[in-house]
């Protein structure tokens, strides 16, 4: 029998497969693994659309071509040799830019850090490494990670590859428009206020905030050290529990990092939520939503209850602090570590930010000793609720994405503050740390509609499960953004 | 002595940009509305929620 080289079945597969990068992992992984698809060939197919669509949506920092496909060539070999790791070894990915790279610029997209370049690579990328991850690039983000629109004075916007003149969210814009397009397969961002789960929202991509502690952030450049998170962004909840699965682990080089061991998270997406307790708050989690957005959330919710869940009310009083405890807090230590340089070159910042790091500085040690008395006491009516409920269900974001420029958002015909509106479901879960996932629930539109999963410390399994359900129960999950329809 | 926002930052070495003042002003008094009384919270509670771990970040077993 004649031997074929697996690269000539690389290169036939690859002219039977159209559209590489609107895969996700979960079909992309079984390709790599069965050596139907070659890392190299994936890898210049991702590079390519994303060079392709960076006039278009502005999502990369910096590309490394030629790098990552000498990486890829290396992948090849070890898949070749029968040396499969797993779901993400041969995956091409590109990371927000303030997670450090060895020997690589990292930025934070703003202007002082434009040349800043890491000794060491963070813990996250050491894991996706050694997980056969194959490097394409950086992607933008809000300056220092610090705001919601992505709308950066140093590097140019990015865009929503749903519609091109409305913001991705942020911080992590650069993250959720690169996986929404296909210019990344998946990404990470990091998370302080809903940073991961905005633009995952916005983008209609799946963003996971996983437990405070359940990822080393150690190599992050920080925005505010007890609210940060690192988590995963990605096409599908499959994918994230897979990345979940990558990057989680206790890290001694991360002193907020906690000792727990790493669950399977794939195996616990079963769909199966006969009997599952939702938890919902109407005072907060619901008050004051667009009303397609609480349209599709609640819909979402009722094919749920359909398969066997149950709703139950639940009251959470103090969170009528959160949004004070969650400001008081996030300005405080953002503007502690950028102290020095608000004092030096305040003029190096983009405006939108200056004004915030000047605003930190107003609030007094009493202030934010009380905002965390505050934060332990919303804390602890969490603890509670979770004895009675699996799990809390709200819409990630009140609203849609809005235009690029405005500072403010429609919900439903008045003009209300962006920021305030945008981080009002999302900042509840960094106080707390409790994990949360938003996963696509619908459209208003061609604006993508995201639904938010809290759960108890720990129990990211759970809230991925819930929002494997809620994704196979979406009749437009398939469906995705042309960035290039109005050529 | 009430200082006004502007020499707050300035005694701290920080020249708030002048178009931010009005802003920082409205912003500031949006999060003391926010704030409210904090009715409800046992903000004197003695179990202070900033806690010290001696022996280092952490503690292994």
């Amino acid at each position: 029998m004649m031997q074929t080289s697996p690269y000539v079945v690389f290169l036939e597969v690859i002219t039977l497969t159209t559209d590489l990068h609107l895969k996700s992992v979960e079909e992309l992984a079984p390709l790599l693994a069965s050596k139907s698809l070659s890392p190299v060939e994936l890898t210049k197919a991702i590079l390519d659309f994303a060079e392709e669509s960076q006039p278009k949506i502005n999502s990369y920092m910096a590309f490394y071509r030629e790098e990552a496909l000498a990486r890829a060539k290396e992948v090849e070999q070890e898949i070749l040799q029968g040396h499969y790791k797993g779901m993400y070894h041969g995956i091409p990915m590109a990371l927000k830019d303030n997670l450090y790279f060895k020997d690589k610029i990292t930025t934070m997209s703003s202007k002082i850090h434009k040349d800043f370049v890491s000794d060491y690579d963070a813990t996250v990328v050491e894991k996706l490494r050694d997980a056969g991850v194959i490097f394409t690039g950086k992607l933008s983000m809000h300056e220092y990670a610090w705001g919601i629109t992505n709308n950066n004075p140093h590097y140019g916007p990015v865009r929503n590859p749903w519609d091109l003149d409305k913001i991705p969210g942020g911080s992590s814009g650069g993250s959720g428009a690169a996986v929404a397009a296909g210019a990344s397969v998946a990404s990470l961002g990091t998370d302080t206020a809903g940073s991961i789960r905005i633009p995952s929202s916005a983008c209609g991509i799946v963003g996971l905030k996983p437990t405070h502690g359940r990822v080393s952030k150690n190599g992050c450049y920080p925005l505010a050290w007890s609210l940060d998170h690192i988590g995963p962004m990605t096409k599908t909840v499959k994918d994230a529990a897979g990345l979940l699965e990558v990057i989680a682990g206790f890290d001694h080089r991360d002193p907020t990092c906690v000792n727990v061991p790493v669950d399977n998270y794939e195996k616990q997406l079963t769909g199966n939520i006969k009997d599952l307790v939702i938890g919902i708050n109407e005072e907060y989690f619901f008050n004051n939503v667009d009303a397609d957005v609480e349209k599709a959330v609640r819909a979402s919710i009722q094919s749920l209850v359909d398969s066997g869940a149950k709703v139950e009310v639940v009251r959470i009083p103090s969170l009528q602090y959160a949004e004070w405890a969650e400001l008081v807090t996030s300005l405080s230590e953002a503007a502690a570590i950028h102290h020095s340089d608000l004092q030096k070159r305040p003029q190096d910042f983009g405006d939108d930010i200056r004004l915030l790091f000047e605003l930190g500085e107003l609030p007094s040690a009493v202030d934010y000793l009380q905002a965390q008395q505050v934060r332990r006491q919303i804390k602890q009516e969490f603890t509670e609720i979770f004895n009675k409920v699996d799990v809390l269900i709200s819409p990630t974001l009140p609203v849609v994405a809005s235009t690029i420029g405005d500072d403010f958002a429609e919900l439903n015909g008045q003009k209300v503050d962006l920021i305030d509106n945008i981080i009002r479901f999302t900042g509840p879960s960094n106080l707390t740390g409790l994990p949360a996932l938003s996963v696509p629930c619908g459209f208003k539109g061609n604006l993508p509609i995201g639904l938010q999963i809290i759960g108890p410390a720990f129990k990211e399994g759970r809230i991925l499960n819930v929002g494997y359900a809620v994704e196979q129960a979406n009749p437009q999950r398939n469906r995705k953004p042309n960035i290039f329809a109005n050529i | 002595m009430s200082l006004s926002i502007q020499q707050l930052l300035e005694n701290k070495g920080i020249t708030p940009k002048p178009e931010h003042l009005e802003l920082l002003k409205t912003r500031w008094e949006g999060m003391q509305s926010l704030r409210s009384n904090l009715e409800g919270i046992a903000i004197d509670d003695a179990d202070i929620a900033v806690r010290s771990i001696p022996g280092g970040d952490h503690i292994d077993n």
